[in-house]
């Protein structure tokens, strides 16, 4: 019994992870309807960012983040306003251009780097929490924390400011919220800005857990599609929920059954989803059109 | 007037110039090696580091009058993928004239670009490869002078039961070991005949683990393998998963009385792990240049040159083995006195030189498959945040091999 809560532990703490990936994936699409392929190099990027912050100015990870988050904030709104916009009302072309991007970032990186894998050390990386002989390393349950933190965040932002009111009014309704004065640019970028910062706390918080390299955002990405269809596209709790949905499954199934096999059950079970629930557990219906409604 | 004849001697020196520059590609006076290597990429930096080998070697040889009389010359081409190794060979033929291949820190470009290579009658010689399929093709051109997968198993068994059992106080039949392997060719076939030898030698194997080398989280295989509670823990992989699973093992308290780490030989593990995280953890590897000078004649001298060309260590232990796989190579060609792959593979079975006759501690004797069966890696074991190596004992030097908690 202690076996599967062990491992129950273990999967939620990977679905916290997986949750602070998609995050910012799923406010990108819900908001703006890109799907951002280059969101896992984003996160590469925050990782990077981390590394950079130890090695040029010796600071922990977790300190970077004040750093980190804010320039991968305005990178974003750049990103946006530079590429993004011209494109809009294009919304195939805008894909391809994140596509792009990804491909800019990763070879950007491996030409700096030469392909060397790095570690951004972090006092708390070895730090172990023995609750009940069940192991939690604090790197994992920190992410945890900040995942639950920026879902909360984000829902009270959304719903309770005037800016996170224009966001929301331009999702449901480009032109509407045009029509009301809402500048529907600026809460793209804002969005987006904030879709890159998020790709940015989660690339710093994973930092001490992984050797980098240029490709690592690709090892994340197909998971975060998967979160952000299982819990619903457009949502932030489909994220965080879909996210711990993802993790449970795969720990289980990879002690249980086969570690090989884990990427297959989960994939299995996003199929279901795709023909049960189209719109994920917390989706909106239609949001999964992307491309096909009129928009703006 | 003036203007005009300085114009014509321009134009003149111009196009002598140019012929001057053009000549070199189209004579015959150099000994041409096409070093097929990843030079872009996420592994340019091993493949760079196995042409350095090459070119230590030429450097060696030219100083002593080239290959064949001519000064060799070593042309990159870089193949990342099967398909850009064929794309090198085909530019290599085709527009260099190469006389020789070169290569391989890939073994899924070897085999292509061997096979390619094949079309033109062009001689492959696989310094660095691993996959024990290469050989067993039995194609024409092909020869391989570095250790393979089964050598790479062999030595950790055999380190295994020789060495980490006597330590453990135990019988070989009583220790228990877990195999733990990426799931690609590469892991799957250094596990399968790690299993196999084994086996053979009576060891039991409580378990064999595979798992993704790109996965975000491996403890469902550390708790897989922790629960079988074995002695001795056998990792084969890449870097990125094999620092992943010494993190979680850590963290979930795994700790087995010996690990072997497959490729955790490189300051990427020492940086991922700290100093105390990689202490005792063994790694079955390419001879590095710290052997002793008996074991390895000539290896001393292989890194006092190395450090002289590249104002560095070596990146990684690979370089020194493709060195004496170049050397080797020179020799072959030398003694078939050309590079045509039926004249070269015709002499092969005249050599046989003893272990211990290379910088790497290699020795020389070609099977009918033209694999070199003299060629074995070592074993390093991390001690104060260095790397050490400890097996063959003949190689270890005054080094000897330390208990990790005792």
């Amino acid at each position: 019994m202690s076996g599967l809560l062990n491992i129950i532990v273990v999967g939620l703490l990977l679905g916290g992870i997986y949750g602070l990936i998609s995050m910012g994936l799923n406010l990108i699409f819900g908001v703006i309807r890109i799907v951002n392929f280059a969101h896992g190099e984003l996160v590469m990027l925050g990782m990077y960012g981390a590394y950079m912050c130890y090695f040029l100015l010796g600071m922990d990870p977790y300190a970077s983040l004040v750093i980190v988050v804010p320039a991968m904030f305005v990178f974003g709104v750049l990103i946006q306003r530079f590429v993004l916009q011209p494109l809009q009302g294009e919304p195939m072309m805008q894909i391809f251009a994140t596509f792009g991007l990804l491909l800019i970032f990763q070879n950007a990186v491996l030409a700096i780097t030469r392909g060397v894998g790095y570690t951004a050390p972090s006092a708390l990386s070895s730090i172990v929490v023995d609750v009940g002989g069940i192991k939690i390393s604090l790197v994992r349950l920190i992410a945890l924390v900040a995942v639950s933190a920026a879902a909360l965040f984000l829902s009270w932002f959304v719903k309770n400011t005037m800016l996170g009111k224009a966001v929301r009014a331009v999702t449901q309704d480009r032109r509407a919220a045009r029509l009301m004065g809402i500048h529907v640019e600026w809460a793209f970028m804002l969005t987006f800005g904030a879709g890159a910062a998020l790709a940015g706390l989660a690339g710093t918080l994973i930092a001490p857990i992984y050797t980098m390299s240029p490709q690592i955002g690709g090892n994340f990405i197909l998971a975060a599609f998967a979160v952000v269809v299982l819990g619903g596209l457009g949502s932030v709790w489909g994220a965080y929920i879909g996210g711990f949905l993802i993790g449970v499954t795969e720990a289980v199934a990879g002690y249980y059954l086969d570690p090989s096999l884990k990427t297959a059950i989960w994939f299995a079970i996003f199929i279901g989803m795709l023909i049960v629930r189209p719109s994920g557990l917390f989706g909106v219906v239609g949001a999964e059109e992307i491309g096909l409604r009129e928009q703006d | 007037m003036l203007a005009r004849i300085n114009r014509r001697a321009l134009l003149a020196t111009a196009l002598t110039g140019a012929l001057i520059a053009v000549t070199p590609a189209w004579s015959a006076d150099t000994f041409k090696v096409g070093a097929i290597n990843p030079y872009s990429g996420a592994t340019a930096l091993y493949g760079t580091e196995v042409t350095r080998g090459y070119e230590l070697a030429a450097d060696a040889l030219n100083a002593k009058g080239g290959l064949l009389g001519k000064q060799i010359e070593i042309i990159r081409g870089n193949a990342t993928t099967p398909q850009e190794g064929i794309a090198a060979i085909e530019q290599l033929a085709g527009r260099d004239n190469v006389d020789v291949f070169i290569g391989t820190y890939l073994s899924a470009v070897s085999q292509a670009a061997s096979e390619a290579a094949l079309n033109y009658n062009k001689l492959y010689w696989d310094t660095n490869a691993l996959a024990a399929n290469l050989t067993e093709r039995g194609l024409l051109n092909f020869v391989r002078s570095g250790p393979y997968s089964a050598s790479f198993a062999a030595r950790s068994v055999s380190f295994i039961t020789d060495l980490v059992a006597g330590q453990l106080g135990k019988k070989p039949s009583e220790l228990k070991v877990w195999i733990e392997h990426e799931d690609s060719i590469y892991g799957t076939s250094i596990a399968k005949q790690q299993e196999d030898e084994l086996k053979k030698a009576g060891v039991q194997v409580v378990g064999v683990g595979a798992h993704s080398y790109k996965s975000i989280d491996l403890t469902d295989s550390v708790l897989r393998a922790k629960n079988a509670q074995p002695d001795v823990w056998l990792e084969t992989g890449y870097v990125p998963d094999g620092n992943l699973l010494l993190r979680t093992a850590r963290d979930q308290g795994f700790k087995p009385a010996a690990v072997f780490v497959g490729t955790g030989d490189t300051n990427e593990t020492l940086e991922a792990m700290g100093k105390d995280g990689v202490e005792g953890l063994y790694v079955v590897s390419y001879p590095r240049p710290d052997i002793s000078e008996k074991f390895g004649p000539g290896s001393s001298a292989y890194l006092a040159a190395y450090k002289a060309k590249y104002k560095q260590e070596p990146v990684a232990p690979q370089s020194m083995a493709a060195y004496v796989g170049f050397q080797m190579m020179a020799e072959a060609v030398a003694a078939a006195g050309s590079a045509d792959p039926a004249a070269v593979k015709a002499v092969l079975p005249k050599f046989d030189k003893p272990e211990s006759s290379y910088a790497t501690g290699f020795g020389v004797k070609y099977d009918e498959k033209a694999q070199n069966t003299r060629a074995f890696p070592t074993v390093i074991q991390w001690q104060s945040g260095k790397q050490v190596t400890i097996y063959p004992v003949a190689a270890a030097g005054d080094h000897k091999p330390v208990m990790p908690g005792k």
